[in-house]
């Protein structure tokens, strides 16, 4: 038994675009398009990516919002392709997430009080008596005040809101938990507070995190690792100390360029890469970057690059990248 | 019951709308009143006191006449009743409604033909239609079978279409594209057709109507339902919902309901006033319900045979006037109080 609390093999989520009165499939989305990562129990991995480039699709993959085109989704050794209705039910109870929108994802119409028991009523897990208790308790855990449960979410603020969704997800004790874009939505002054909260609910009930955003400081500041993502596919994948120190592949470079420095006189010479992401209907052939790449060569129009350790005297932990110039690249 | 402090909103939101809020009241006292048209309108006497005894002839068996010392055995004549009782001061009584004509009821005069001019020593206060029926009479009873055929007909309508357009909207998929095109298919079926060649082998009676109309009518709620389900089913709090677990049945009836009735209540008044309308319209044609049942098609047509009877024309076509713009201003008030945008609750 491996300690992998998560582990995705060769997962691919194509999604078909249909066309015509009979929807017939003209072309296919390559959303996710062939990742492997594995999350150990207690650590977090940051899954950092522009917008489009389908990480919020390897997380609603992962929870079985979509079925995937392809690949294996492995959670506490159980594969999820093998599970039926009745246990994926059940694993459930072990997976949950936190939404990238506090005013989404909580349904205006029921109390707050209402959306934390949802969980235990689905389930089935506790009395009617006992589910207000566990309520309070958890608004307790999340730093809402006690009656907030008779309230409307539309009369918290953003960050409150989040805590909601916090509450919600914890709510079955669960021991992964995917955060989707969690404090994106939040103002800059709120986004610390909820990312202490996280890390601190993490110590305290030994959760594990897969963490989905586009800012890398906050990914940097929660994750142990960080994966980055290009048009469906992973880059590079490291430690979050070395994708800021050492980053290899040209788009995390990019990235970290682009990261600002909270201090007005230091200027720095920022690497804007130019130009949007390519369809994903059509990725580009060889390397995915290669219509954006200032290094671009033939070889990359042509081969794609393999995601694969490098090696190097300085870097210990595990680097992988995908570039066929690893190491030789400096922005 | 706690009603969402956002649905309160929207009532006192619809409660400052004047126009809207008084004519709700209006309308519910329109309602009211054609409930106990009975007690108002009617050729039967509220209360007889006869030998010593009180009779209440409104509801219950029809009491022959013979019954109060007359020489008939039919029904009792309450308003020659009364005049019998006056003139022979035996300290007998009757207490006749408002309005003491019956709906089917006609009056014939000697001498004369109706329709009858308006009168109020005759109690016929907009006078009577081509064969004596007191017009007040055909208004409020005609009123309250428009009122119900558009009630239930809206019932089995939006029971039908917001099931299917629902189903349609969150299944998806190759049921979506079925129901599709059933629809289109079936939204092509010229229904006043059909209503005309059903209406000329048999003559339909309430509830067949409301069935036939049925069988049209459901189609319009199911292409908004299917579009608000399509947009409602994406958002996450319904993606956080089925990652809880919850059932297709718990989504359906507990997140997606709830968030689609604003847009189901916007629409309710407008299929009112849209099934009295289209009532109303089949009985002008005459084929709607059989001829001696009270109705405002009916009577249109009566006023527009007898146009130097103008009383006729006149009390239908204001009555019918009132009636929808009252039900046009609730639903635009409605409209106005649901309005989303005044509710979003983004800061």
């Amino acid at each position: 038994m491996t300690d992998n609390l998560l582990e995705v093999r060769n997962l691919k989520m194509y999604f078909p675009v249909k066309s015509g009165i009979w929807k017939r499939q003209t072309g296919v989305v390559h959303a996710v398009d062939d990742i492997s990562f594995s999350i150990k129990t207690g650590e977090t991995v940051g899954l950092v990516g522009e917008s489009g480039c389908g990480k919020t699709t390897v997380g609603r993959t992962i929870m079985r919002l979509y079925k995937p085109t392809d690949g294996d989704v492995i959670i506490d050794g159980k594969n999820l392709k093998n599970v039926d209705r009745k246990q994926m039910r059940d694993l459930r109870k072990t997976m949950q997430m936190i939404f990238q929108d506090p005013f989404e994802s909580l349904n205006s119409r029921h109390t707050v009080g209402e959306i934390i028991e949802e969980p235990f009523i689905i389930h089935r897990t506790h009395s009617p008596e006992n589910r207000k208790k566990e309520v309070a308790g958890l608004l307790e855990k999340v730093g809402l005040p006690g009656n907030a449960s008779g309230r409307y979410p539309h009369e918290f603020s953003g960050g409150q809101r989040q805590r909601i969704g916090i509450a919600r997800a914890i709510a079955l004790k669960p021991s992964l938990i995917i955060c989707d874009e969690p404090v994106s939505a939040l103002d800059v002054s709120i986004q610390s507070q909820v990312l202490n909260l996280l890390l601190d609910l993490q110590n305290e009930m030994k959760l594990t995190y897969l963490f989905i955003a586009h800012d890398l400081s906050v990914v940097k500041h929660i994750s142990d690792w960080v994966a980055v993502m290009y048009l469906g596919k992973i880059v590079e994948y490291t430690d979050a100390d070395s994708i800021y120190e050492n980053p290899l592949h040209p788009y995390t470079q990019a990235l970290i360029s682009a990261i600002p420095i909270p201090d007005p006189r230091i200027r720095r010479k920022k690497k804007i890469i130019t130009g949007d992401v390519p369809s994903p209907i059509t990725p580009p052939l060889g390397c995915r970057f290669h219509t954006r790449c200032p290094f671009s060569v033939e070889k990359c129009r042509i081969e794609e690059p393999k995601l694969e350790a490098f090696q190097s005297g300085m870097v210990t932990k595990q680097h992988l990248v995908a570039c066929h110039f690893a190491g030789e690249l400096k922005f | 019951m706690r009603l969402n402090p956002l649905t309160l909103k929207k009532i006192r939101r619809f409660r400052s709308i004047r126009r809207g809020y008084y004519s709700l009241i209006i309308f519910t006292i329109m309602i009211g009143i054609s409930l106990f048209a009975e007690l108002l309108i009617n050729n039967r006497a509220l209360i007889v006191y006869y030998e010593g005894e009180v009779y209440f002839p409104t509801y219950g068996q029809m009491i022959p006449g013979s019954f109060f010392g007359l020489d008939y055995e039919y029904e009792t004549n309450y308003r020659q009743l009364r005049k019998g009782f006056q003139t022979e001061n035996s300290g007998n009584w009757v207490v006749m409604p408002i309005v003491p004509y019956g709906k089917l009821e006609t009056d014939f005069k000697e001498d004369t033909y109706p329709p009858f001019p308006p009168s109020f020593q005759e109690k016929h206060y907009l006078g009577t239609d081509n064969v004596g029926r007191d017009i007040v009479a055909r208004l409020v009873y005609g009123f309250r079978i428009a009122i119900a055929f558009s009630l239930i007909l809206l019932l089995i309508n939006y029971s039908i279409g917001i099931s299917i357009g629902i189903a349609m909207g969150y299944w998806g998929g190759t049921f979506d594209l079925l129901f599709q095109r059933i629809i289109e298919i079936w939204s092509n079926v010229p229904f006043l057709y059909v209503i005309i060649i059903i209406s000329s082998i048999v003559v339909p009676n309430f509830m067949m109507l409301v069935l036939i109309m049925a069988v049209f009518g459901w189609i319009g709620m199911t292409w908004t339902m299917r579009t608000v389900t399509y947009k409602e089913k994406e958002r996450e709090y319904i993606l956080a919902a089925k990652m809880l677990g919850a059932s297709s049945f718990r989504i359906l009836f507990k997140h997606l309901l709830p968030n689609t009735i604003s847009i189901i209540v916007t629409y309710a008044p407008f299929a009112v006033s849209g099934g009295i309308v289209a009532l109303t319209s089949l009985d002008y044609l005459g084929f709607g319900l059989a001829p001696p049942t009270p109705s405002w098609g009916e009577l249109i047509q009566q006023g527009w045979a007898n146009m130097n009877a103008w009383w006729i024309a006149i009390s239908v076509i204001s009555s019918m006037l009132i009636t929808l713009i009252v039900v046009t201003f609730i639903g635009e008030a409605v409209r106005e109080a649901f309005d989303p945008k005044l509710h979003t609750t983004y800061e």
